[in-house]
């Protein structure tokens, strides 16, 4: 049986293990903000991981061209099928867009909360031990990203902002098992139905909705969106689609699986969200100073 | 000219982890597997065996730095995993036949041996909450398929590599 250890090795060991928890104890005290060094090796690595991320997208896009290529025939008609009702949805989008401006107008209210400001980003990494479920995309501080933003890609919400370097952010995906990302959704309709989204189901692949006012009759394959109420995401966002209500574990609220809207793998671009209507501190969903007070309660 | 190759494959495959990462996870009939890339540390592996433990633990050291404080958040989880792993590599491979297809069942082992590392932190701080079981079948399995591909593509090129590498030094 060979000595595994020297004393001077299990000495440097233990050093070693001690400076690693202190490290580590400190490192995840504070998340939200990195300090300079990290900031620093943050934006270097990130240089060089856009180098390499740059081209694979680049392979990636044209394999999905061949892709579309191949079913090119099948979508022409699936889209000739759908383009006429296209055509009158148009119209009548123009028209109820007119028509609100200048109610708008008439009640003399101008800042909306679905209006915003896209900031285009190119996802340039994934958190390659995919214990977290994070990205990081190659806009920061200096292109106006701030902590908290949403983000979204063409089909709808997958994130929000989590830490901001000046070249570089990282995004924290709806998909996360942390129980401290919320968003304040509603699910529109005659009478808008509001709940948060909190966890996510991994077996399932769904997001799952909870305080859900149990007085409301949520529908399967209702829509689900941003509220705006939570103070940094605008409004009108979309989320998914309502594939489940049932109870929640008290029996007090209902809780609605939904499955999400946008595609968390194979990110490539994507848009922060900077809402043009004033924007509350703290995070989405939980107002600054009320956390406390829904941590009592619940 | 020829020295610098060894760490330029290591910063090479370092910056192809997330890279590979961004198509993960696969879901085949509704069931998602994850794939965790560990090029890194296979390499590391390699160089143990063939190169020399104290380089690998140097580098794995400067690898696991930046792996924390780029991707992680938390300083110090890779930083420790990658030179342990490595130095207990290197007191297997004292009693093992420095043969390839060994240091390639090797390096398997030890990527297996760091994702069960990775799992029992992330329970521990609550990053996670699947269960031991769920672990196996969704994520340790397709990690260690896929990485066994890329050591069964790239081992024998490391191998040549870093062996040349080294007699190159040893003739200066």
């Amino acid at each position: 049986m060979p000595r595994f250890f020297s004393n001077k090795r299990l000495i440097l060991l233990l050093v070693g293990v001690i400076v690693l928890v202190a490290l580590i104890s400190f490192s995840l005290k504070d998340r939200q903000n990195a300090t300079l060094p990290e900031q620093i090796v943050k934006d270097v690595v990130g240089f060089g991981q856009s180098i390499f991320s740059k081209p694979a997208h680049y392979i990636t896009g044209t394999l999905d061209k061949i892709d579309g290529i191949l079913n090119t025939y099948e979508e022409n008609k699936h889209l000739k099928a759908r383009l006429k009702e296209y055509a009158a949805n148009q119209a009548e989008l123009a028209d109820v867009k007119a028509d609100n401006k200048e109610l708008r107008e008439i009640v003399d209210k101008k800042d909306s909360l679905r209006d915003y400001e896209p900031i285009q980003a190119t996802v340039i990494s994934r958190n390659p031990d995919q214990w977290e479920e994070k990205i990081i995309i190659d806009r920061g501080s200096v292109e106006g990203v701030e902590l908290n933003m949403a983000v979204i890609t063409a089909s709808g919400l997958i994130g929000k902002v989590v830490l901001v370097t000046p070249f570089k952010s990282t995004v924290e995906l709806l998909s996360t098992e942390n129980r401290d990302f919320r968003v304040a959704a509603v699910i529109p309709g005659d009478k808008s139905i509001f709940g948060l989204i909190e966890g996510y189901d991994s077996a399932r692949g769904e997001l799952i909705m909870k305080r859900i006012d149990s007085n409301f009759e949520v529908k399967e394959g209702q829509k689900v969106e941003s509220s705006g109420l939570g103070g940094i995401f605008p409004k009108g966002l979309l989320i998914g689609e309502v594939t489940e209500v049932s109870t929640d574990d008290f029996g007090l609220t209902k809780l609605a699986y939904i499955r999400p809207a946008a595609e968390f793998s194979m990110l490539d671009h994507v848009m922060v969200v900077k809402r043009s209507s004033r924007i509350t501190s703290g995070t989405d969903g939980i107002v600054a100073g009320e956390e406390e007070e829904g941590e009592d309660g619940s | 000219m020829i020295r610098f190759i060894i760490p330029l494959i290591a910063v090479i495959l370092f910056f192809l982890e997330p890279v590979f990462s961004l198509f993960s996870p696969i879901s085949i009939a509704d069931v998602s597997y994850t794939l965790v890339p560990r090029f890194v540390i296979v390499y590391l592996i390699f160089i143990t065996a063939y190169y020399g433990r104290r380089r690998a633990i140097q580098y794995g050291i400067v690898l696991g730095l930046l792996y924390d404080m780029y991707h992680i958040d938390i300083i110090g989880v890779y930083t420790f995993l990658y030179p342990v792993i490595c130095y207990f590599a290197a007191l297997i491979i004292r009693q093992i036949h420095r043969h390839i297809i060994t240091v390639m069942l090797l390096s398997m082992a030890m990527v297996a041996l760091l994702e069960l590392l990775s799992y029992f932190f992330a329970s521990l701080i609550a990053l996670t909450s699947i269960g031991f079981e769920e672990f196996i079948v969704l994520r340790l399995m397709p990690t260690m398929g896929a990485n066994s591909i890329f050591v069964g593509m790239f081992g024998y090129l490391f191998k040549r590599l870093i062996d040349e590498v080294g007699l190159q030094k040893a003739g200066i």
